[in-house]
């Protein structure tokens, strides 16, 4: 028998496992051969000595343990139990989730809450509306009959139109006092606004009046007509000499 | 669970004979923790001494028991009877060491020895407590042979630890290995061989020449 048959047989031959004509075949290629004799010996010496190992005891806990833990498995949830539907495969889970989510939802809340822009004062709501809703202009604000311009520079000012229907007796000093007035002249050359500055109202009515019917040439600024505004000081101080 | 006041040592009733552990396996199913108590006596040294030879750490092997245990209590209603108990306990030791050793060595890789080795002092605990232990030197050699052994035998690969401890130390034969491996009795001589040369390799490789 070969090293190599005698060596797989080995194992076979520690367990008496093998048949009396192999065990003495074996038993006379150990005694033959050095290396197969060694090999058989280191062999036994490992697993005799691995038989021999003292076994290792525990400290006696295991059985306390064991039943600690039972106990906390079939120990009942608390007042998780209040919540828990009969049978529930997911005792803790739940009472976990309701917690959770009221905690979820409040926070949202307060963010939604805190981050909400403060209300706007009603002017600027009002504008902020009409801004959105009216198209927008196609000529610029300045120049409107709401801004009009001032005659001055490359603006240029206002002519009467020939026959304009302003009386003449109106224009002229009836009493005393001055009347400051701004004629807003559009964009059409027709009078959009009459404002009285200064005077007296009641005296200035008739004169008024009548400027709202006045006709301009409309003043231009770089060819293109704008409304202007047109200022008018009528003075009716009387001058008298001093009495001597 | 009144499972404290239960007397652990009163196993002897049990003990031995198919005829009392049928027995001990149906008060355990039904709910009797004194059985169950009785049955984790009887297994519990068996269990942990196996657990901690193939882990090779002693407080591993310790919560290793516990889950075994664990499995056990839960599982016995499965239990058919086919194999032995024993068997049947040494088939749960050996799957949740093998499960227990793959975790440790898929989340401590950087660890060149996925399990520690157990103390010196472990191995001399044990070697005091051995009959033969009365002299002071025998108590060093056993002890010392006892660490030469356990460090080869976390050299060569789970496997054929399982394979050596069944059938050198707890003295299984091929029929209980095969039951408990769930592998062919063919595959368990052709392992058998293989992890003894394994294992004299292992002690031939590191300080084993001084067995």
């Amino acid at each position: 028998m070969s090293c190599h048959g005698v060596q797989g047989l080995l194992s076979a031959h520690r367990d008496g496992a093998l048949g009396a004509a192999e065990r003495r075949a074996v038993a006379l290629h150990l005694g033959a051969c050095a290396d197969c004799a060694a090999r058989w010996r280191d062999l036994s010496l490992a697993l005799d000595a691995l038989a021999d190992v003292p076994r290792l005891e525990c400290s006696g806990e295991i059985a306390s343990r064991i039943f600690d833990r039972i106990d906390m498995e079939n120990r009942k949830p608390g007042l998780a139990t209040l919540f828990r539907p009969r049978g529930a495969a997911r005792p803790f889970m739940l009472p976990s989730l309701v917690p959770a989510a009221m905690v979820v939802v409040s926070v949202i809340a307060s963010a939604v809450f805190l981050d909400r822009p403060e209300p706007l004062p009603p002017v600027v709501q009002q504008r902020q509306i009409e801004a959105w809703t009216q198209p927008p202009s196609p000529v610029p604000d300045w120049g409107t009959e709401r801004h009009p311009l001032f005659a001055y520079g490359d603006v240029s000012t206002p002519r009467a139109r020939a026959g304009n229907v302003v009386p003449a007796y109106l224009l002229e000093p009836t009493g005393e006092g001055t009347i400051f007035l701004e004629t807003v002249v559009a964009r059409d050359g027709s009078v959009s606004a009459v404002h009285l500055i200064g005077g007296d109202f009641a005296e200035a009515a008739p004169l008024l009046e009548a400027l709202r019917k006045e006709r301009f040439e409309p003043g231009r600024f770089r060819g293109r007509p704008v409304a202007v505004s047109v200022y008018r000081l009528i003075s009716r101080m009387e001058v008298r000499a001093p009495i001597t | 669970m009144a499972s404290r006041e239960v007397a652990l040592g009163s196993a002897e009733p049990f003990a031995g004979t198919a005829a009392g552990e049928r027995g001990l396996v149906e008060l355990c199913r039904r709910g009797d923790a004194e059985a169950f108590a009785r049955l984790v006596s009887l297994h519990e040294s068996m269990v942990y001494n196996l657990s901690a030879r193939l882990l090779g750490d002693g407080e591993e092997a310790r919560d290793l028991s516990q889950d075994v245990f664990l499995q056990v209590y839960r599982q016995l209603g499965r239990f058919e009877g086919r194999s032995s108990l024993k068997t049947w306990i040494y088939r749960i030791v050996v799957n949740q060491a093998r499960n227990r050793q793959r975790w440790w060595r898929r989340r401590r890789r950087e660890r060149s020895c996925p399990i520690e080795d157990m103390t010196a002092a472990d191995h001399a605990k044990a070697a005091a407590t051995h009959p033969d232990a009365d002299a002071p030197f025998e108590r060093l050699a056993r002890g010392e042979r006892a660490r030469l052994i356990q460090a080869a035998m976390l050299k060569i690969s789970f496997d054929h630890r399982a394979i050596l401890l069944l059938r050198e130390v707890e003295g299984l034969d091929g029929d209980e290995i095969a039951a408990t491996l769930k592998i062919p009795q063919g595959t368990v001589k052709s392992r058998l061989a293989r992890a003894r040369d394994s294992l004299r390799e292992a002690l031939l490789s590191g300080d084993g020449g001084a067995l």
